[in-house]
């Protein structure tokens, strides 16, 4: 079972990973990923592949809300908390 | 518009005389034979892998009813978004040349619906998710429409390979090849008119749309073909067929190879008619 910290660090390599340009010293818990479109709209169905895959669930996607993926901060509270309203 | 209004009236008299009632066209069997296969083996996903190697003649046949309900899936996800999109066309204004034929292409759309989701829910008892996202953006004027027109396109020149080779494999259970066939039918219709709208749309909206937004369309098409490939590799199916660590067997599967030769050959066409047309500019990594 991953720490907070970890699961944190993993999203946070993960976008960079997938980014392949921004350098992991600019990207914070708080920077915006669509909208300074780190990461794109196409690349949303990676990103739940790698949460589910983190998480162990599946995602219901017709649950999920705009603004989900604002954010490291939003995706953690959103896919990690359990009281998540996602699986 | 060119050619295009004889295209369109050449269209609807086409699928006119190729009407059909969805409800009587397919005979579907009570129960699906376990022993029989629903997806030409070659073109299941993890296809030439140590994988698919190891599995049992019995295992692999059950792979190719999970891929089959999760190609039949994405049909269904793929058609409701462009219902969606076809009814908003649908006598807006430019379009009323085109419209005759959006009937047409909204009620075969439809059709096809019935026997992908009739197959899905009578034997699988489900339709697989889609875990596509769209989010809300500013588009220059006509780029909305051209890239829903081009996605639309993309989508079903994929698809409809698939569907050929699997109407005239023999091997397939019938009702799988009757569902593939049926489809074929209807799309070579929507390719045209898929073909030479794309291709008009541009033409129109590229040459005042500035630089950037070029680049961009093309940008978003060449990662749009790479992602549409991508759901041909579903965990969820793995999972269902009984294989091990599905989400890693899924990034395998993509990386493969094999795979990847695999879908380059598939696309060759599509990708050739986006090239000649000057909407892409280079082969997009697949």
């Amino acid at each position: 079972m991953k720490t907070e910290l970890e699961i944190r660090k993993a999203l946070r390599d993960w976008i960079v990973k997938t980014n392949g340009k921004i350098r992991p010293e600019n990207l914070t818990d708080e920077t915006p990923i669509i909208e300074q479109r780190i990461i794109s709209s196409l690349q949303v169905m990676d990103l739940l592949l790698f949460l589910e895959q983190l998480t162990g669930k599946s995602v219901d996607v017709e649950k999920l809300k705009p603004g989900i993926f604002q954010n490291v901060n939003t995706l953690y509270e959103n896919f990690f908390r359990k009281e998540s309203y996602v699986y | 518009m060119g050619d295009f209004p004889r295209i369109v009236e050449k269209l609807c008299e086409a699928s006119k005389k190729e009407y059909a009632n969805p409800y009587s066209a397919m005979e579907w069997p009570e129960a699906l034979d376990p022993e029989g296969w629903f997806m030409s083996p070659e073109l299941l996903s993890i296809y030439g892998m140590p994988e698919y190697d190891r599995l049992t003649e019995g295992e692999k046949k059950k792979l190719s009813f999970y891929e089959t309900v999760n190609f039949f899936s994405l049909n269904i996800h793929g058609e409701k978004s462009l219902v969606e999109g076809l009814a908003r066309q649908l006598y807006q204004k430019g379009n009323q040349e085109l419209s005759p034929y959006l009937h047409h292409f909204l009620d075969e759309e439809n059709k096809h619906m019935i026997y992908f989701g009739g197959f899905c829910t009578r034997y699988a008892g489900k339709i697989y998710r889609d875990r596509k996202m769209v989010f809300p953006r500013d588009y220059a004027p006509g780029e909305e429409g051209f890239l829903f027109f081009a996605k639309v396109l993309i989508f079903e020149e994929i698809v409809d390979l698939y569907n050929v080779k699997m109407s005239k494999d023999a091997r397939l259970a019938p009702i799988a090849r009757q569902i593939n066939l049926s489809h074929h039918r209807d799309e070579m219709r929507h390719l045209v008119f898929g073909r030479n709208l794309v291709k008009e749309l541009f033409q129109r909206y590229a040459a005042v749309w500035p630089p950037e937004v070029v680049q961009e369309v093309r940008r978003y098409l060449a990662g749009y073909i790479s992602a549409t490939w991508k759901e041909y590799y579903n965990p969820d199916v793995y999972k269902d067929a009984g294989l091990e660590d599905p989400y890693r067997l899924q990034e395998r599967a993509f990386a493969n190879p094999r795979a990847q030769a695999h879908r380059k050959k598939i696309s060759e066409g599509c990708i050739r008619y986006f090239l000649e047309n000057n909407i892409l500019e280079e082969e997009p990594v697949l």
